[in-house]
């Protein structure tokens, strides 16, 4: 089902901390709101879940406006990043909650627990009590549980956050795979851009309570629309310098990097330089010195000092021998850079 | 993570400060003991006998013509009872709607929650008095559960708020998405989660009911329904037989139910007789 | 249904009891001090009855004789009432008789009455002892009677002839309700024991709670923290007892102790101390009695409380304090102590209410003596108005010493408030709706 925001505007006392935000999400779609804590995001979340009053705007489910109904009557579902399972009540009692509030026969619900249980791949799990189980299993019983009514909207408030790394990649995939076999909407919160890059649809990165950008993965990272996006996205992280422009585009140290073309005249720039932009033979070769490595098995990590002007990172493959303390005259792929005015806009 | 406590330092000076210290209240709870089950000869400290006599109240009359013992005992049984039922049960709802529950003036009655907390009780009561008196409850055994339920409710709420507060709240958003209404919520939900809460409540209210001594001995000063405070406080005051034996006696029988109840749940306890300190 | 709705609904209950059991009494404390409610008076407002002490009073304040007189004796009315009475001694014969003839009139006099019934010539009035008991009969008198309203009395007294300049005195002195006044405050602040309670009190709650609730409490707590698991959890549960035993039991256990023949008479006897009542004995004995009693007691509260707070401190706090050198006096000086301040302001806050209060173990231990050196404030309400020896219990006077502590309460509980987070606590319910 179409999920659309309109205006939505949240008040905490005197704070506005959402200020009138628009959002579309497509029926099938997953989407992630990502944004650093204290963005609004988690906010977003519970407005559409109906947990929070809407102080301004519309919540549309399909054509239906859901802003003033209670959580009860909105038909979604939420899974927690600690889970909010039951304790008391074992996995088939947790995934029959939904059902038995509403009224449904005991032979319906047993049908359709078994049914989801298959789906997330818990159907021995069923008479175990929360306390039994491991916290990925945990996770698959409140996607279970959030999805056995089937709801309009599927939320999920930071899943993976609890989880250990390596689970967190399995359940990432599950999480996506269920999404696409049952067709749902879903909307993920997460302050993990890996996360939100690798299983969303599209990406609604926030900051200070409104959305930056909302584009595909590949397309936000390839084209940040500011530097708040370029340096939120990508690990590890896009380098910054500062850069001026006369006839030549030059760097804060004097190096010049060539014509400046459209930018010819200002006299203040930011360029932004991800790590696999920069290194031995590529583009314009500046002089610097290794000053940091990190071995990451496959890949080195290098950061750079320019003579004078900044630091940038490099990312090569390994054993290229180079060592902290190397001169080295490595370059920029300028084809690649992102050129931001100093209030970080994307020139 | 071994608990740190110092390993390299000597424990005995510590110990012979606390053994001093504690040295009258042991006497005391030793004696309160031996005392029951032997005669002493007068003006010595050293047992000489074994006895049974001083436990006789429990087949006969305490003293010429008053109650026995098992009427006494059965009236506080019911008085203690009901002041733990009462204060639990409208604890557990207050508690949750000033835990949870977003309603108008919810900020004023947690402020006065905690002033109440604080309130010494006992200076009311002189207008309670009066006002059982006014509603015809003086000298009733509903009229001393009434008060002494009251009194001890604000901190009834008080403990119950705390174990709300520790329940997460996506239990109930959870719940709230699932469909179920705040109330279904709170009976499938929520309350699961507080039983130890519930049950500490319950105890500890038992046993304030239980010991309760100035509420009887105002409220409902008439033989009727006497409970084992009054009474036993009565007899020791009265001159005319000083026998400490038979008040010891009598004594550990009114104080075993609170022994065996404090053994018993001892850790769920502890917190509460902090003066539930947690906020 | 909307949870603010679930809520009142919820909290319905508790609001009734605290409307009736705090808010109420509150009130009717301040309103109770302002009048001279007594056992004599009674509680539910009185009647008018003028009785022989009223004349007494009333002769006191300048009522004239006569009308004194006219108030015991109110003239002489031949009425059914007082014709009932005569059928009753001399028969039916006379009364109808009497009737006939005398019905409803009036006599000043018991002569004037007299003469008529002599002049009835009738048998049974032969004799002038006989006619004048027969007229006893119908004398009539304001005294002994109950009048529900002054109107009631007013006219009663009007009829007796009472000239009306005397009627409100006579009406105001035969009220037996209570009333308002001023009187207690009055007392209070003339009385000399006032100031004996007030000091009685303050040093109660001083000694009591600096050197037990805090200073013994936090002894307790660091040691036994320092002490291996078992001895320390022998020393807790000892000091834990006084808390949860029942005040008679304990308090017996003292008494027993302190008493004329009891543990410390007797244990100290071969020594050659004379055997005296260690908790009556002088003024000093139950003072340190009292502090006694009431201090074990609190220094148990102290040491749950401060026991609980060191255990959050962080272990790795002390153990870095360990590494770095300091001794355990040390730690205790300059980790443990200064993580203390709050919970010492928690339960001397906590503590100095509940103190100021309470009177239970004083009541039970040397119920405020010897004479009443050891009678705090909280007593001496609890005494005047509800537990007095001489059977007046002075509601009035009682409810003016609680309106002190009531108000002192309230005060401070409200300062309470200020030792709580209040912001934390008001955090707004994660569901809105």
């Amino acid at each position: 089902m179409r999920l659309v925001l309109e205006g939505f505007t949240k008040r905490f006392g005197d704070t506005t901390v959402i200020d009138a935000l628009d959002l579309t999400v497509a029926d099938g779609e997953m989407i992630a709101l990502l944004g650093p804590s204290g963005c609004g995001k988690s906010t977003t979340l519970f407005a559409i879940a109906g947990l929070h009053q809407v102080d301004e705007g519309r919540i549309l489910f399909g054509n239906r406006d859901v802003a003033h109904v209670s959580p009860q009557e909105r038909n979604v579902g939420i899974v927690f990043q600690n889970y909010a399972l039951y304790p008391h009540m074992t996995v088939a009692q947790n995934i029959a909650f939904p059902l038995r509030v509403r009224g449904e026969r005991v032979v319906e619900m047993d049908r359709k627990v078994r049914e989801i249980a298959g789906l997330v791949q818990i159907g021995e799990l069923l008479e175990r009590k929360p306390a039994q189980l491991s916290g990925g299993q945990q996770q698959r019983v409140a996607l279970a549980r959030a999805l056995v009514r089937k709801p309009d909207v599927l939320l999920l408030d930071e899943p993976l956050a609890n989880l250990d790394a390596k689970l967190r990649m399995e359940m990432r995939s599950e999480i996506r795979r269920v999404q696409l076999e049952t067709g749902i909407t879903a909307i993920l919160v997460t302050h993990d851009q890996v996360e939100a890059m690798s299983i969303c649809d599209r990406i609604a990165l926030m900051k200070d309570g409104g959305i930056v950008q909302i584009a595909e993965p590949a397309e936000m990272y390839i084209n940040p629309m500011d530097r708040y996006v370029a340096s939120f996205l990508g690990n590890p992280p896009i380098a910054f310098l500062d850069a001026m422009a006369d006839e030549e585009l030059r760097l804060a140290g004097g190096a010049s990097l060539g014509a400046a073309g459209r930018l010819q005249g200002l006299d203040r720039l930011v360029l932004g330089v991800r790590p696999e932009h920069y290194g031995p033979g590529k583009g314009v070769p500046l002089e610097g010195v290794v000053v940091m490595l990190e071995t990451h098995g496959r890949e080195d990590l290098f950061e750079v000092e320019l003579a004078g002007c900044g630091r940038l990172r490099a990312i090569l493959p390994a054993g290229s021998g180079t060592r902290i303390g190397t001169n080295v005259n490595w370059g920029i792929d300028m084809d690649h850079i992102f050129v931001f005015s100093p209030d970080g806009r994307r020139l | 993570m071994q608990k740190y406590r110092g390993h390299h330092v000597r424990h005995w000076p510590l110990i012979a400060v606390l053994v001093a210290l504690s040295a009258p209240l042991v006497v005391m709870y030793v004696y309160q003991i031996i005392d029951t089950v032997t005669t002493t000869p007068a003006g010595s400290i050293i047992p000489d006998g074994l006895t049974l006599h001083h436990w006789r109240f429990l087949t006969g009359p305490l003293s010429d013509g008053g109650p026995t013992i098992w009427s006494l005992a059965g009236n506080t049984l019911v008085f203690a009872s009901c002041t733990a039922l009462v204060v639990t049960s409208v604890s557990l709802t207050a508690a949750y709607a000033l835990s949870r529950l977003n309603m108008p003036g919810r900020g004023f009655f947690l402020g006065g929650l905690i002033v109440l907390h604080a309130f010494p009780t006992v200076t009311l009561i002189v207008a309670v008095f009066l006002i059982l008196q006014y509603m015809g409850l003086y000298d009733t055994l509903t009229g001393v559960i009434l008060v002494k339920v009251a009194f001890e409710l604000p901190f009834g709420i008080w403990i119950m708020k705390g174990f709300y507060d520790s329940v997460p709240w996506e239990i109930e958003m959870a719940g709230v998405t699932d469909g179920a209404d705040r109330f279904t919520v709170w009976r499938l939900l929520v309350l699961p989660q507080v039983q130890p809460g519930l049950a500490a409540l319950l105890i500890f209210s038992f046993l304030s009911g239980w010991s309760e001594f100035i509420l009887p001995l105002v409220l409902a000063p008439a033989n009727a329904p006497q409970v084992l405070a009054t009474y036993l406080a009565g007899i020791i005051a009265d001159d005319r037989f000083a026998d400490f034996s038979l008040f010891k006696a009598v004594s550990i029988f009114y104080a075993l139910p609170v022994l065996v109840i404090y053994l018993i749940f001892q850790k769920k306890l502890m917190n509460i007789y902090g003066g539930g300190t947690k906020g | 249904m909307r949870q603010d709705r679930i809520g009142f609904l919820f909290l319905t209950p508790a609001l009734i009891a605290v409307v009736i059991f705090y808010l109420l009494p509150v009130v009717m404390t301040a309103v109770f001090a302002f009048t001279n409610m007594s056992t004599a008076t009674g509680i539910r407002g009185g009647g008018y009855l003028v009785t022989e002490q009223t004349l007494r009073d009333l002769s006191g304040h300048g009522l004239t004789g006569a009308t004194l007189s006219q108030l015991a004796d109110a003239g002489y009315e031949v009425d059914t009432e007082g014709l009932a009475a005569l059928a009753a001694t001399f028969g039916d014969r006379l009364a109808g008789h009497i009737e006939a003839e005398l019905g409803g009139e009036s006599f000043a006099t018991s002569r004037e009455l007299e003469r008529a019934l002599r002049d009835l010539r009738a048998p049974e009035l032969r004799i002038t002892r006989d006619r004048k008991q027969a007229a006893s009969l119908f004398q009539r008198s304001v005294l002994n009677i109950r009048h529900d309203t002054a109107d009631a009395l007013r006219d009663e007294l009007t009829g007796a002839g009472i000239p009306g300049g005397d009627h409100d005195m006579i009406i105001e002195a035969a009220y037996t309700g209570w009333s308002w006044t001023m009187r207690n405050f009055e007392l209070l602040l003339s009385l000399p024991s006032t100031a004996r309670y007030a000091l009685n009190t303050l040093i109660y709650v001083a000694l009591t709670l600096v050197l037990f609730n805090v200073g013994l409490g936090l002894l307790l707590a660091i040691a036994t923290f320092y002490l291996p698991k078992p001895s320390a959890a022998v020393f807790r549960a000892i000091w834990f007892m006084p808390r949860i035993l029942p005040p008679v039991l304990y308090v017996l256990m003292w008494k027993w102790l302190m008493w004329d023949n009891g543990f410390l008479a007797s244990a100290l006897a071969p020594f050659g101390v004379e055997r005296i009542n260690w908790m009556l004995h002088s003024e000093y004995h139950a003072w340190v009695a009292i502090i006694l009693i009431n201090g074990v007691v609190g220094a148990s509260f102290g040491m749950i409380i401060f026991a609980s707070a060191i255990k959050a401190i962080p272990q790795t706090l002390l153990m870095a304090a360990e590494v770095d050198g300091a001794t355990r006096w040390q730690q205790v000086r300059y980790v443990i102590l200064p993580q203390m301040r709050w919970p010492i302001l928690f339960v001397t806050a906590y503590q100095t209410l509940s103190l100021l209060a309470s009177f239970e173990y004083i009541l039970l231990s040397t119920g405020g003596g010897p004479g009443s050196a050891t009678e705090v404030w909280a007593m001496a309400a609890f005494r005047t108005a509800l537990n007095n020896y001489g059977g007046n219990l002075q509601y009035g006077m009682g409810a003016t010493f609680a309106l002190v502590l009531v108000i002192i309460g309230t005060v401070l509980s409200l300062l309470y408030l200020r030792f709580f987070n209040f912001q934390a606590l008001l955090a707004k319910p994660r569901i809105e709706r």
